[in-house]
């Protein structure tokens, strides 16, 4: 069963090629062909996790199931796919959300222009994100990140017609190209240092620690472990694709896209690929030691991004802008997570966020279409009659994200946040701590300004319901979201804890710990500071009821916030000016640059040498023939006499400088006998 | 060894001949009449004929005509090479030459002599039946581009091709001289001894005596700095005989390049190493940024195969530097027969779209896609295939060049980089052809261009063939590592 993996990305890809050349002419036929590709390797998939189940050894001797050898080098290079409890996870949580995402989009695009184009685009994606998690080697994991790539700003920019969502697919793609091409260079440090880019043999024990080992000397971070610098090369393929600080700004534009695009890139697919790819290389990072520089700095930007892009949700008023911070955010989480050690916790909230993001994005979706079409929250209100199975499982997505009991948000931040505070890491557990506050904030206004009061606008006052295509999914992922954190529950939680058994999820993808040379070991409740994290959830939540639900805004009132914050309220609005400095340094930068390398290369490069080149041959050319020099001086008009000394009968023999041609083959001959006679 | 196995040994060439003068027979007998329309399927059944036989006798692995020839894998596998982009171009000359010359049965004839010449070139294993087949294929090439004799431009191109082939050749003879008189023999084995034993002051000619040789072979496969002749002929040719220039001709260049080189003069690897490597990186950086201005397809592909000649020689350089086992060897093999379908499934297209237009302007194809959606696709998919996309032969063929270059030290890991780095600067001339096709909006009005029989059998076969290997390249893997081993393994 387990060597069937190949399926998974194939299907999809199938579906994408059929319809792109086939079934583009029959909507309902591309449909069909989408939703068959992505169900059957949904199914395959499931099949795969649960044979995986309590396989715990399948962590160091995965599965794998070879596709190419190439004999490159003095040695063999075997690529292929594999599964391993982490490649298991990935795969029970990635094709059932692309599922559900496709089944909505099925509602959401009714319609549209470009509706089979959208479903073909949709399979390569999917087919990106789950070669990536079957991938056995970084080759073929670059190969589908960049396919990923291509994707996503054929999706994002889907609706090109309008400015902005052009604009905004050429930014998330040109800004992720920035870490794809430190992810690049990663992967040839690594080949040109083991020889190899399979992760079974990159995490043989003997090569890692020769990579921990083996130093180099960088002109100012000074002696660097191999380890350490291809961790953080890595890191910046991570740092694009996660959208982390600094490379954040592509994710809220990409919002433009169509909505269930939205939940596909931010929930299952493209943004779980980075924090998916720091812990499959999480053996790499851990090689130099804890604590080292590649660590530090991934919980580092971690962190940072958790709690400064949660400030920034804070004063967002499209609905979608809110939740693509709060995502940002919520990876942030993840990437700390991982960057203080905890793998285990850092892959769960992986998952358990993805399920209740993906919940979110798609009920925002809801609304947006139900409420034609208005995404300002100022001026939507009073939909929790309007639209009651959106509000409910909106609500239970917003309780998974503030992390309250028992919702799935609540196991996988707290874990996060208790093996920050087990393993010393304060500074990283207080700045995750506040931004966990200001995610129950931000999540609390959000609803009370979308779902609770009067409709502020004439579309809010008519919304309606959506189809059911669209309300199924998200009632699944209501469940999903309010239920699947219950699968890593710490063993010793009173009651819940005995009844499910000893973590099972730790125990499933702990194992893969082993290859770090570390234990896996699950502590047990910190009830310090799972309360501490519960009562802060539920004061934030509260504060946002306490500033828009308990008095409800009129239509046009600004936001309270601006009163209270005050002038720091249009720094959070505006993004704390990122994108402007970036807009004022970078680009205006690159733009110089490349004005000044087009103008050197035209003006002071190319056409110059051009000329040089012509006028030295036509020097050459003066000395052996005084004939020749009138001809051969490399510009038109020189040519154009030379072709009225020579009559018509030569004309095209001439006009093309054959005696230059053959000037440079003697004088190339000559050069290099003349180099190797004197060497 | 009897005369019979000799004969089976020879049995493809033999096929070939046959082929070619039957077609030129045909061809006077027939002249005038509508029954000339068979002779491209004549001549590709031949072509394919002559493929069957080389498959039939590979792994036999034997030299014959005393040590004029060897029939091994390697240069089996050259002749498959050459075969398949034969019969290739032969689909795509069709309807392009019967338009353009008065006749064409003498354009197919001169064609398979040209490929005659090439089976016989990559056989050679003695300085005399190399120079031979060498010149045999440059004369008949020399005609070829100047077919369209109507044409200033065709006739331009073939003078001066003729003219830089007859220095070229020169140097390159004048090099044969010199070996033959340092060594006092002219098979590479010999040679080879020959200069071993004499270790004093003869072995040091060796090196001069080289670049001699390199000069005529870096001008067949028209590698910086002796790719000048290139552009102009390959834009002013038929466009049917600027492809088989590009595929065919050059890779015969790199076969005997190859067999000299590790055969004759394997025991100055390291310095000739270095020069080609130096070849490699000049061609690499001037082919792609030269090609970058190119307004005319067929001469922005002229500098495009100048580039890949340079990607082709960082396989062959990774050997150079490192001789153990087959490193890097297979690659260039592995190159030369992805890049035969590649490159010549897009000269198809283009062979359609100037049928229509008579126009090879990029700027022409504006709005292809509208008009012929599975042209404009299929020519994407070539262009796909040289920039190196993932599904397409094209990667593997790069990875397989590049990749051992990256672990044969600090000089492969430059020319790896520079490769890479200058793929990347390719990428921008291929794909502004694929916006052009698509993006950019044409004449509306425009009809839709028709693709002749022949040449969809053609464009179906090249994309077919480069997707196989594009997605499941091992059997070309191994019958490329294969047929590299034999050579590596000569004395």
């Amino acid at each position: 069963m387990l060597n069937l993996v190949w399926l998974v990305p194939a299907l999809p890809l199938a579906a994408f090629a059929a319809i792109s050349v086939v079934l583009w002419r029959d909507r309902r036929a591309a449909t069909w062909a989408a939703w068959l590709a992505i169900g059957a390797s949904w199914l395959i998939a499931w099949a795969i996790f649960a044979g995986t189940w309590g396989q715990p050894q399948l962590a160091t001797e995965p599965v794998r199931v070879g596709i190419l050898t190439l004999p490159t080098g003095a040695e063999f290079l075997r690529l292929g796919f594999m599964v391993d409890p982490l490649t298991g996870i990935m795969l029970f949580m990635v094709p059932f959300l692309c599922l559900l995402i496709f089944v909505y989009s099925r509602g959401y695009m009714d319609g549209d222009p470009r509706y089979s184009r959208y479903f073909a685009y949709v399979s390569l994606f999917a087919t990106g994100m789950l070669g990536l998690v079957v991938s056995d080697n970084l080759l073929f994991l670059y190969v589908f990140w960049e396919i990923m790539g291509l994707c996503s700003y054929l999706l994002i920019s889907f609706w090109f017609e309008k400015e902005s969502a052009y604009r905004a697919g050429l930014k998330a793609f040109l800004t992720t190209r920035v870490g794809d091409a430190l992810l690049l260079l990663g992967l040839l440090l690594l080949y040109s240092r083991t020889g190899t880019l399979t992760f079974s043999e990159i995490f043989q024990a003997d090569v890692l620690s020769r990579l921990a080992d083996t130093v180099v000397s960088l002109p100012l971070l000074g002696t660097v472990p191999v380890a350490v610098l291809a961790s953080l090369l890595i890191f910046g393929g991570a740092v694009g694709k996660s959208a982390q600080f600094p490379l954040h700004v592509w994710l809220p534009d990409a919002m433009e896209g169509p909505t269930p695009v939205s939940a596909l890139i931010h929930a299952a697919t493209m943004v779980s690929a980075g924090v998916y790819l720091v812990a499959r290389m999480f053996p790499l990072y851990a090689a130099a030691g804890p604590g080292n520089g590649a660590m530090t700095t991934v919980a580092a930007i971690g962190a940072f991004t958790a709690l400064f892009s949660a400030t920034i949700a804070v004063a967002q008023n499209d609905v979608k802008r809110v939740l693509a911070f709060s995502t940002i955010s919520q990876l942030g989480y993840m990437m700390a997570g991982l960057g203080i050690g905890a793998f285990v916790a850092g892959v769960f909230h992986l998952v358990t966020h993805a399920f209740f993001k993906a919940l979110l994005f798609l009920g925002s979706g809801s609304v947006i279409v139900g409420s034609h079409h208005e995404q300002d929250m100022m001026k939507l209100g009073g939909l929790r009659t309007r639209m009651p199975v959106t509000f409910w499982s909106f609500l239970a997505g917003t309780l998974a994200l503030a992390g309250v009991f028992p919702f799935a948000g609540f196991w996988s931040k707290d874990e996060i946040l208790a093996e920050a505070s087990h393993g010393g890491h304060m500074l990283v557990y207080v700045v995750l701590t506040l931004a966990a506050l200001l995610t129950a904030f931000y999540m609390g206004r959000q609803v009370c300004l979308t779902f609770l009061g009067q409709p502020r606008s004439h579309e809010a006052e008519h919304a309606h319901e959506v189809t059911p295509f669209m309300y199924v999914p998200v009632a699944i992922l209501a469940f999903m979201a309010t239920f699947l954190g219950l699968m890593g529950v710490p063993a010793d939680f009173p009651i819940l804890g005995k009844l499910l058994g000893e973590n099972p999820f730790h125990h499933y993808i702990g194992e893969m710990l082993t290859l770090t040379g570390a234990h896996p070991e699950a502590h047990g409740v910190n009830w310090p500071v799972m309360l501490i994290s519960l009562v802060l959830a539920l004061l934030g939540l509260f504060l946002g009821w306490l500033v828009y639900g308990r008095r409800p805004l009129e239509a046009g009132q600004p936001d309270p916030l601006r009163r209270v914050l005050g002038s720091l309220y249009p720094v959070l609005e505006n993004r704390y000016y990122v994108d402007e400095f970036y807009q004022a340094t970078v680009l205006r930068a690159v733009h110089w640059l490349s004005a000044t390398f087009t103008a050197i290369d035209s003006r002071w490069v190319i056409d110059p040498f051009v000329n040089a080149v012509g006028r030295s041959f036509g020097r050459l050319a003066s000395r052996s023939s005084s004939f020749d020099g009138r001809f051969v001086d490399g510009a038109v008009h020189a040519t154009a006499r030379l072709a009225d000394a020579a009559g018509r009968a030569l004309r095209p023999v001439q006009t093309g400088k054959v005696q230059d041609y053959l000037l440079v083959v003697a004088t190339t001959v000559l050069l290099l006998l003349g180099v190797f006679i004197i060497l | 060894m009897n005369a019979l196995t000799t004969l089976g040994l020879l049995s493809p060439e033999i096929l070939l001949l046959i082929t070619a003068l039957a077609v030129l027979t045909l061809d006077l007998i027939w002249h005038g009449e509508r029954r000339t329309g068979w002779l491209p399927y004549l001549a590709v059944a031949g072509t394919l004929a002559a493929i069957v036989a080389t498959l039939a006798i590979y792994g036999r692995g034997e030299s014959i005509l005393g040590e004029m020839m060897a029939a091994d894998d390697f240069a089996l596998f050259f002749k498959l090479v050459a075969l398949s982009a034969t019969a290739l171009v032969i689909l795509g000359a069709r309807q392009h030459i019967a338009a353009r010359a008065r006749r064409e049965g003498e354009f197919y004839f001169l064609l398979l002599s040209a490929t005659l010449a090439s089976m016989l070139a990559t056989a050679a294993t003695d300085l005399i039946s190399l120079y031979l087949a060498f010149e045999f294929l440059s004369l008949a090439s020399y005609v070829l581009v100047s077919y369209l004799r109507g044409d200033d431009f065709s006739v331009e191109g073939g003078i001066k091709y003729f003219l830089y082939g007859a220095v070229a050749s020169a140097i390159m003879l004048y090099g044969m001289t010199l070996l033959y008189g340092a060594t006092g023999t002219t098979t590479l084995r010999g040679i080879a001894e020959g200069l071993n034993r004499s270790a004093g002051p003869l072995a040091s000619l060796a090196i001069p005596i080289s670049i001699m040789l390199l000069a005529g072979f870096a001008f067949k496969i028209a590698i910086a700095p002796f790719h000048q002749w290139a552009p102009d002929a390959y834009e002013g040719a038929p466009t049917p005989v600027t492809a088989y220039l590009s595929v065919a001709s050059k890779m015969t260049g790199f076969a005997v390049l190859l067999r000299v080189m590790v055969v004759g003069m394997g025991d100055f690897q390291p310095t000739w190493a270095r020069v080609l490597g130096a070849f490699a990186i000049v061609s690499m950086v001037l082919g792609n940024l030269v090609a970058l201005q190119q307004p005319n397809i067929k001469r922005m592909l002229a500098y495009s195969s100048i580039a890949h000649a340079g990607y082709i020689m960082v396989g062959f350089v990774t050997h150079g530097l490192d001789p153990v086992g087959f490193t890097g060897l297979n690659g260039v093999l592995f190159y030369a027969m992805v890049y035969v379908f590649t490159n010549v499934g897009l000269f198809l297209g283009i062979i359609a779209f100037e049928n229509a237009t008579d126009s090879t302007k990029i700027a022409d194809f504006a709005g292809l896609f509208r008009r012929s959606p599975v042209l404009a696709i299929s020519m994407c998919y070539f262009l796909f295939s040289l920039t190196g996309i993932p599904f397409t032969g094209g990667m593997f063929a790069k990875i397989f060049v590049f990749g051992p270059a990256m672990q044969a030290g600090p000089f492969g890991l430059l020319l790896a980089g520079i490769g890479v780095v200058t793929s990347v600067v390719g990428a921008y001339y291929y794909l502004n052809v694929v916006r052009t096709m698509f993006f950019v909006a044409g004449d509306a009005s425009a009809p839709a261009v028709p693709v002749g029989r022949l040449v969809q059998i053609g464009l179906v076969a090249a994309a077919v063939v480069t997707l196989a290997i594009g997605v499941f390249p091992q059997p070309l893997v191994d019958l490329a590592s294969r047929s590299a081993v034999v050579l590596g393994m000569l004395p």
